[in-house]
């Protein structure tokens, strides 16, 4: 009795089933295209792939079958204009207990941070429609967590994200911005760790700029945006002279010298007393400053070191490739390259007194390993000398041996 | 006649004794030079016995030592609790080598601001991977240091 209830109820199941089957994918999937529509697109979203639901989002009933009945049915949102979205997606995501249910980690402030955006404050001040709106960054059906490889957030696709709008030098006319950010950012020292290097530690847009809040870093702040990765350069800089200066002159700190979006990788050519040093662009001779004569003595110091460390490359590079052991060598290489980072970082506190202490200390390291490397290379030499003389020896020997035979024979 | 054959025999013994000479000389020396220690000698990968004590590393401003395991730098270091700690020292992120800073609790790499906490975990910035630790082993005052899958 008991097995034939159990197969009564399995046999049910199916029927269960359907009745909660999700009605809206199964009408959408019939007349939506496979490679782009919401239907098909959505398998890759986190919301769905957490159990929720087209009618969670959207309201409606889903197991009505009729689509002018699912729109007279309970609590029907439909598709929300744009600039209703902010409060379609913060219905969820700015309720804390609902949110802690789904996911207890994720923050609950994004709607309170887009409103102190330039994007929030124009949606919702001046009702722009152009402007970036939740969807806009986060896609509409293909919505994943930044960490996910697909996501329009993820480090390596957020670039495009925000390209999308602000490369477009029509779409953004009327707000009379620059629109060569990507441009730059693509060509400048992060772009290429990103894109080249796959780093994903390298800053993208909103590493500087925010997020839901986005906005351009003010003049106070460039110094903590760029201190957050470059902390050192940070701290010297806010301790130097030039730190007073720039602010009575209302410079951005970092951004002065080494420009915001197209940041070049920083080389010692931007030091010095000539150009394309950056200091003349605001240095001069006779303006009462050390500026030149010191941005001179930095630059033969860090100079001097840094062909010191390329001719010990060079010298351990020869010893390496000639088979001789280096490991205290290149052990010690690492050290130079370590004082030669540490004293270009120096160049930050534009203490020269430091600055040239660091850069003989490292100039020292440098000539100490290719002295060695050379003693390494003259080793070489001189088992190859003891070789060629050893073959001589032995074709002698065997010469006379020959001379010796043919004696005995005779 | 004969004179000039002992003398051409001679000469032939002479050149023959001193070829066979020069050739062992060749073959010893460089056997000689295999058995002589080198002046440079790399660390034994399995161990390494420290050059400084713990009362050393304590000594230090920031409680800190690196030392040099094979090719590799390692940093050894004291944390707040008093334990003794080391991993490597180079940054995941781009090589630089990495500090303490008791000050902050942390290993920190100041080329990028990239933070570890003390088990070698990276915790926050660009490190893309922790830092692997050393196991310790303080025998007698004596401080060894081996990997944990050596």
């Amino acid at each position: 009795m008991k097995r034939i209830s159990l197969l009564l109820i399995l046999s049910l199941l199916p029927l269960v089933v359907m009745a909660q089957e999700d009605n809206c994918l199964t009408c959408h999937r019939d007349f939506e295209d496979e490679d782009g529509g919401p239907s098909y697109l959505i398998t890759r979203d986190v919301h769905i792939q957490k159990g929720l639901s087209c009618a969670d989002c959207h309201g409606g009933d889903p197991s009505l079958e009729d689509m002018d009945e699912v729109r007279e049915s309970r609590g029907w949102r439909g598709v929300p204009d744009h600039l209703e979205v902010p409060a379609f997606c913060a219905r969820c995501h700015s309720d804390a207990n609902y949110m802690h249910e789904q996911n207890p980690s994720l923050p609950t402030d994004q709607l309170v941070k887009y409103k102190t955006s330039i994007h929030g404050k124009r949606l919702f001040g001046k009702k722009d429609r152009k402007v970036a709106n939740c969807i806009s960054c986060h896609t509409v059906h293909q919505i994943a967590n930044a960490r996910t490889p697909y996501s329009s957030t993820h480090p390596l696709n957020l670039p495009q994200t925000c390209a999308h709008c602000h490369a477009d030098a029509d779409y953004m006319a009327e707000y009379g911005i620059p629109t060569d950010q990507y441009d730059g950012y693509r060509k400048s020292v992060h772009g290429e760790a990103l894109f080249e290097n796959n780093d994903l530690g390298a800053p993208v847009c909103n590493d500087c700029h925010g997020n839901h809040g986005a906005l351009p870093p003010g003049m106070a702040s460039i110094s903590h945006v760029c201190g957050n990765c470059h902390a050192m350069q940070a701290q010297l800089f806010d301790k130097s002279p030039h730190s007073k200066a720039f602010e009575e002159n209302d410079f951005p700190a970092c951004e002065t010298c080494h420009s915001n979006h197209l940041i070049e990788k920083p080389g010692d050519q931007m030091v010095g007393n000539k150009e394309p040093a950056v200091c003349v662009e605001c240095h001069s001779e006779g303006d009462g400053t050390r500026g030149l004569d010191v941005a001179a003595a930095m630059s033969l110091a860090v100079e001097k070191l840094a062909n010191a460390q390329a001719e010990a490359r060079a010298a351990l590079d020869e010893a390496i490739a000639k088979g001789m052991m280096t490991t205290d060598e290149e052990f010690r290489f690492k050290e130079v390259q370590q004082m030669l980072i540490a004293t270009r970082t120096q160049i930050h506190s534009f203490s020269l007194d430091t600055i040239l202490t660091m850069a003989d200390a490292g100039y020292e390291k440098a000539k100490e390993v290719q002295t060695n490397s050379a003693a390494l290379i003259d080793e070489y030499f001189f088992r190859r000398k003891g070789l060629g003389l050893a073959t001589l020896f032995i074709t002698l020997l065997v010469v006379a041996l020959w001379a010796y035979i043919r004696k005995l024979e005779s | 006649m004969t004179e000039n054959k002992t003398s051409r025999r001679g000469f032939l013994g002479v050149f023959l004794g001193g070829g066979a000479l020069a050739t062992l000389g060749s073959i010893l020396y460089p056997v000689a030079r295999y058995i002589t220690p080198p002046a440079l000698s790399e660390a034994k990968l399995s161990q390494l016995k420290l050059d400084f004590a713990r009362a050393d590393i304590e000594g230090e401003p920031v409680k800190a030592k690196y030392f040099k395991y094979g090719r590799e730098l390692g940093i050894i270091f004291i944390t707040d609790a008093g334990e003794m700690k080391a991993l490597t020292a180079i940054c995941t992120h781009l090589d630089c080598t990495v500090q303490h800073r008791p000050d902050l609790g942390i290993i920190w790499c100041s080329c990028h601001n990239g933070r570890y906490d003390y088990n070698g975990q990276n915790i926050s910035g660009p490190p893309p991977r922790p830092l692997t630790q050393f196991v310790i082993n303080e025998i007698d005052g004596t401080i060894f240091i081996s990997r944990e899958d050596a």
